[in-house]
């Protein structure tokens, strides 16, 4: 199975058009405006999706689709973000009621509506049938997030499996409600997808698995660096390759301030990378580095660039030896602003040559959240495609 | 299709949330909201006398063919302007204010043009400045990120920095 930038492309509108149909719906439904915020193609492995759910400890509702298309979609909540839908949704119910029936049931009921719209738009794309099960509601901590997702994704030679994940992040209710619409497709399905979009130039999905790899190698590289140099226990708690729309970019961080730094990357590929951290973090990064004394500003900032320093070469140097070429990075910019306004200047000069980006984020943090770091890498397109072309199992 | 502009229908909570790439109009004293400004650059528009009010949020000065045009700060605000004018409001009274256009890093790719940050300031004059738009406040360029919020009842800009806090243009 081979993927390209133009299917990724399809996908992307796709994704976004039935999340809008999605939120439409919801909007008519529950008379609270509902937003798209972000469309995402991303590619991981089925540990990463797994992690991230019950590290959010979310609680979901999951519909199959079957037929034409073959998969699961999953409308996933943060416990208070449900509470507050069912709130909205019949007004005066007690969401946490001994048995919740009914919060569970109205929440069922939203996800049927939504999910429904959405693979209909696939559907009608693909001028296929696609028959949907009933929705089951998830909120067991037995039960594995994605024991009911099936859907079986691809390997890449190692043990873990990589599964394509659509996903949008929408919002309501001056974002009071927050929560993500996931479809994961079966691998044969996404061949169906890439078939009808036509796959020239298109590279091995392998290659993206290979890559993908490699970002959680240097995302594991780099918590081990951050450990090294501070004694703080860190591990990476999810690290992932997407595909977005270049304006998506900025608009998947919030507009919370955060402190870090900025570097450009060069070689194959070029771009940029964001290590930032929110401002309890930076404050225990700056005091670990600095025990007991106290920090003038001009101390932290540079406490910040060195961590900066050793995450940025922690998280790079694996790619130049897989890629067998040379990374050479600049000295890090220190930056104290508003998250979406950091990255905003970063996707604002790749959206001069391209329309969509590959976004790379890892986030490292410590198991009681002392500490938090968050890493963008946003590598330039058409290198990254000669990058991956290097990771092709012919190559 | 136009992956991220928002058609957006009167908004029942009294805000309207426009992205990146984006821009709305309200008619009805809606807060049009947006954030994460760095080098992009709002327009806010405002007619006093139908309180028809407009936010554009645009990435880059020029657009090229066939490409988004609510990206770009020439046909985002042409747009913008359109869809003001549909609901009653008239060039003549629009007022503007704008805010973000800020060079927050040193990038190499910069060449002899300056950042994209003041070319999109100088692309929002001249587009402005061709429908008789005046300008009569801005807080532009500097090094920092802004998200703003235009009061559509008033014409009020709120302008808010992590450094500075909020200020109302």
């Amino acid at each position: 199975m081979n993927l390209d930038v133009r299917s990724l492309r399809t996908f992307s509108r796709l994704a976004h058009s039935g999340a809008e149909k999605a939120a439409g719906s919801l909007t008519t439904l529950a008379g609270i405006d509902t937003y798209v915020n972000v469309t995402k193609v991303e590619l991981g492995t089925k540990s990463d999706v797994e992690n991230e759910f019950a590290e959010r400890d979310l609680v979901s509702v999951h519909i199959g689709f079957s037929g034409g298309l073959d998969g699961h979609t999953v409308l996933a909540f943060s416990p208070e973000s449900a509470e507050r839908l069912v709130d909205a949704l019949m007004p005066g119910i007690d969401a946490t009621d001994a048995d919740g029936e009914l919060a569970e049931s109205s929440l069922k009921e939203v996800a049927n509506i939504m999910l429904g719209g959405f693979i209909d738009g696939w559907a009608d794309y693909l001028d296929t049938t696609v028959d949907i099960t009933t929705p089951t509601y998830v909120d067991d901590e037995n039960d594995g997030p994605l024991d009911r997702v099936d859907a079986e994704g691809f390997e890449n030679g190692g043990d873990d499996e990589h599964v394509l994940v659509f996903r949008n992040q929408l919002e309501a209710a001056d974002n009071a409600i927050e929560f993500d619409l996931y479809m994961v497709p079966t691998a044969a399905s996404i061949g169906t997808i890439v078939e009808a979009s036509g796959d020239d130039g298109a590279l091995p999905v392998e290659s993206f698995a290979a890559f993908s790899e490699m970002i959680n190698d240097g995302a594991t590289q780099a918590s081990e660096d951050i450990t090294a140099m501070t004694g703080i226990d860190t591990t990476v708690e999810v690290s992932r390759l997407s595909f977005v729309p270049i304006e998506g970019v900025p608009m998947s961080l919030t507009d919370a301030v955060r402190r870090g730094v900025v570097l450009e990357f060069s070689g194959t590929p070029s771009g940029y990378i964001a290590i930032l951290f929110d401002e309890p973090s930076a404050e225990n990064i700056a005091s670990s580095l600095l025990p007991g004394m106290e920090g003038d500003e001009a101390m932290r900032q540079s406490a910040i660039q060195e961590i900066g320093n050793i995450t940025t070469s922690g998280f790079l140097d694996g790619w130049a030896n897989a890629l067998e070429t040379t990374i050479d990075i600049s000295p890090p910019k220190h930056v104290h602003d508003i998250g979406s306004a950091i990255i905003d200047p970063l996707a604002t000069d790749l959206a001069q040559s391209q329309e969509y980006a590959f976004l790379i984020d890892s986030t490292i943090r410590t198991d009681d959240d002392e500490f938090t770091c968050d890493i963008y890498a946003l590598p330039d397109e058409t290198e990254l495609r000669k990058a991956l072309k290097q990771l092709s199992p012919a190559a | 299709m136009q992956v991220y502009t928002t058609d957006t229908p009167a908004a029942r909570s009294g805000r309207i949330k426009v992205g990146i790439a984006d821009f709305a109009v309200s008619s009805d004293e809606s807060t049009l909201t947006t954030s994460g400004l760095g080098s992009c650059i709002g327009v806010a528009l405002y007619d006093p006398e139908t309180g028809v009010s407009g936010l554009a949020h645009a990435m880059l000065p020029e657009a090229d063919d066939g490409s988004e045009p609510a990206k770009f700060v020439d046909t985002g605000v042409e747009l913008l302007i359109a869809e003001m004018q549909a609901v009653g409001a008239d060039t003549d009274r629009i007022v503007a204010k704008i805010a973000g256009g800020s060079t927050m890093f040193d990038f190499t790719s910069a060449d002899g043009d300056g950042s994209i940050g003041d070319r999109n300031v100088a692309a929002t004059r001249t587009t402005l400045d061709g429908f008789g738009i005046d300008v009569v406040a801005e807080d532009v360029g500097g090094s920092h990120g802004r998200s703003l919020e235009l009061d559509s009842e008033t014409g009020d800009l709120r302008v808010r920095s992590a450094k500075s806090g909020t200020h109302v243009l």
